[in-house]
């Protein structure tokens, strides 16, 4: 598998798609430890950047990784690391840091079952990781949750221009089932804007004095001001970047909400749920920082229950409810893990439900 | 319409492979397909299938727990899988690896000695998977051999370019296979 097209079809595994947009978005230094179910990003990538005469290093460590891609985005460097639930936990610190340091770091996150080891099976059970955080302080990863294996290229394009248009880590959080699976997907070239990193950027002193990025302000008044400035950050990406998929909410009772791979079952079975004369819609958030709890809120004022699909023990139903903010119930249909509910269970579910 | 195709047999008969062409193949159909393989703790010469959806609507679900049509390449996969095709349903027996027995009523059976054909008629059992994608074709009507052709080019790598001959006759052998004989 090495191809790098633009504009024709190919069926592919979510994974290869992952690594194929990346080299597409210009990536030039991957870092890398294999863990299923995400190992293809790393074979396809040890091949490819070396045949394009990028950097390509398999780590000794998800530690040595993120630390790595650390010191690749601090050159302006378009750099990523991949991993997996277990994995993306070590490199927790270094995401924490990255923020701190406000670094375009790029990570793809295919998740499996957890906590611990786990399994190698699909799940989502890292919303939570991904965006509350498992680094100390105040921070927010970016994270953008495909659906489809055509939604893991465009989101990886994206996930490379938010990361250096915020200097904010961002997430690209998959699952296993998006990474086995194939679909066909067709690559565009890169569609966004290349952004200006001469200001910021280590690319050595020549001309002008030196600069330091560095993750610490002894003062305690230094790190209020650092801590206001960030957050500033994090209003505009709230502000601009909110992106979701909605279906059929206009004059819906029921509103499914449902992120990734799940969200293509819930959206059946909201289609189903039409048909036996149920007003369902669904919801679906491709950002999930910033999550769309603006719509959401705005939607509590006329639908009379949210439920959200998810493969894990219930996630992301605490989000939708503090966006709905008690207006009407919020219900959770689930698996633990694996392949998402099916369909016809779903709408089994909801029925019992509403 | 959404129809589902699993193909199943042991590690090494190509069963992941196969379905790729047939996924391949509903691409250049045009067809919404996703492709899902059975993935875990498995070893070689241990059980293995894909699952193939093809629609002309969005597919959600990539693993339906039952299926239209099914190719069983060895008798584990058969005792698996025959409960599991939906009503109305085929599925497709290498006898040459499975007995002939038919448990359900409410099903149609298609047996063919898949292995021994591919050994005897095209000198290795290594071309049963394709092989067997022509049964699919004469027997679903979901795609025409000429597509899956295409497919097969889109499949193999350049570096085996010289097995395609080898694999067109395999699924033609396949497609003409006298399915009332059996």
């Amino acid at each position: 598998m090495t191809q790098c097209l633009t504009g024709k079809k190919v069926l592919m595994k979510g994974n290869y798609a992952i690594a194929n947009a990346a080299v597409l978005a210009g990536c030039e230094c991957y870092f890398g430890y294999p863990i299923t179910p995400q190992s293809e990003i790393g074979e396809f990538m040890s091949g490819k950047m070396q045949e394009l005469g990028r950097a390509y290093v398999s780590a000794e460590s998800e530690l040595a990784a993120i630390n790595m891609t650390i010191g690749a985005c601090s050159t302006g460097a378009k750099a990523m690391t991949s991993s997996s639930s277990c994995a993306v936990s070590l490199m927790q610190e270094g995401l924490s840091y990255a923020t701190s340091d406000q670094l375009p770091v790029v990570l793809v996150s295919v998740m499996r079952g957890g906590p611990g080891l786990g399994n190698i099976y699909p799940s989502q059970g890292d919303y939570f990781q991904a965006t509350k955080g498992g680094g100390n302080g105040d921070y927010h990863l970016i994270v953008l949750a495909p659906s489809t294996v055509q939604e893991c290229a465009d989101l990886t394009y994206k996930a490379f221009y938010l990361a250096h248009k915020y200097k904010n880590p961002t997430v690209l959080l998959a699952d296993g089932m998006l990474g086995q699976m194939m679909e066909p997907v067709e690559f565009k070239k890169y569609p966004y804007p290349e952004i200006d990193n001469s200001k910021w950027a280590l690319d050595g002193a020549k001309g002008r004095t030196n600069r330091v990025i560095r993750s610490y302000a002894p003062l305690a008044s230094n790190q209020c001001v650092y801590l206001e400035e960030l957050y500033k950050k994090y209003k505009l990406i709230e502000e601009n970047e909110v992106e979701w998929e909605e279906i059929g909410t206009e004059d819906a009772d029921v509103v499914l909400v449902s992120f990734g791979s799940s969200a293509r079952n819930a959206k059946i079975a909201a289609k189903l749920l039409r048909e036996k004369g149920v007003k369902a819609g669904i919801l679906r958030p491709i950002t999930l920082y910033p999550f769309p709890a603006k719509r959401l809120s705005e939607l509590a004022l006329k639908v009379k229950k949210f439920i959200t699909v998810e493969v894990n023990m219930g996630q992301m139903v605490n989000d939708v409810r503090l966006a709905v903010n008690g207006k009407v119930p919020v219900e959770l249909i689930h698996k633990p893990v694996g392949i998402p509910p099916a369909p016809v269970e779903i709408v089994k579910q909801v029925e019992e439900l509403i | 319409m959404e129809k589902v195709i699993v193909i199943a047999g042991f590690g090494g008969q190509g069963v992941l492979l196969a379905g790729e062409v047939l996924a391949n193949a509903f691409m250049l159909d045009n067809k919404n397909v996703t492709w899902y393989p059975s993935y875990g703790a498995e070893m070689r010469g241990g059980t293995v299938n894909c699952s193939v959806t093809v629609s002309d609507d969005e597919i959600g679900n990539v693993e339906s727990p039952t299926s239209d049509f099914i190719i069983v390449l060895n008798q584990a996969s058969f005792d698996k899988f025959e409960p599991l095709v939906k009503e109305g349903g085929t599925i497709i027996v290498n006898t040459s690896l499975a007995n002939k027995v038919q448990n359900r009523h409410d099903i149609n059976y298609v047996f063919a000695p898949i292995t021994r054909l591919a050994e005897e008629k095209l000198g290795s059992n290594k071309m049963s998977n394709i092989l067997s994608l022509g049964i699919l074709s004469v027997s679903s009507g979901l795609v025409s051999t000429s597509t899956l052709e295409k497919a097969l080019n889109n499949v193999i790598p350049p570096h085996r370019r010289n097995l395609i001959p080898k694999n067109v006759e395999a699924l033609k052998l396949g497609y003409e296979y006298d399915l009332l004989k059996v």
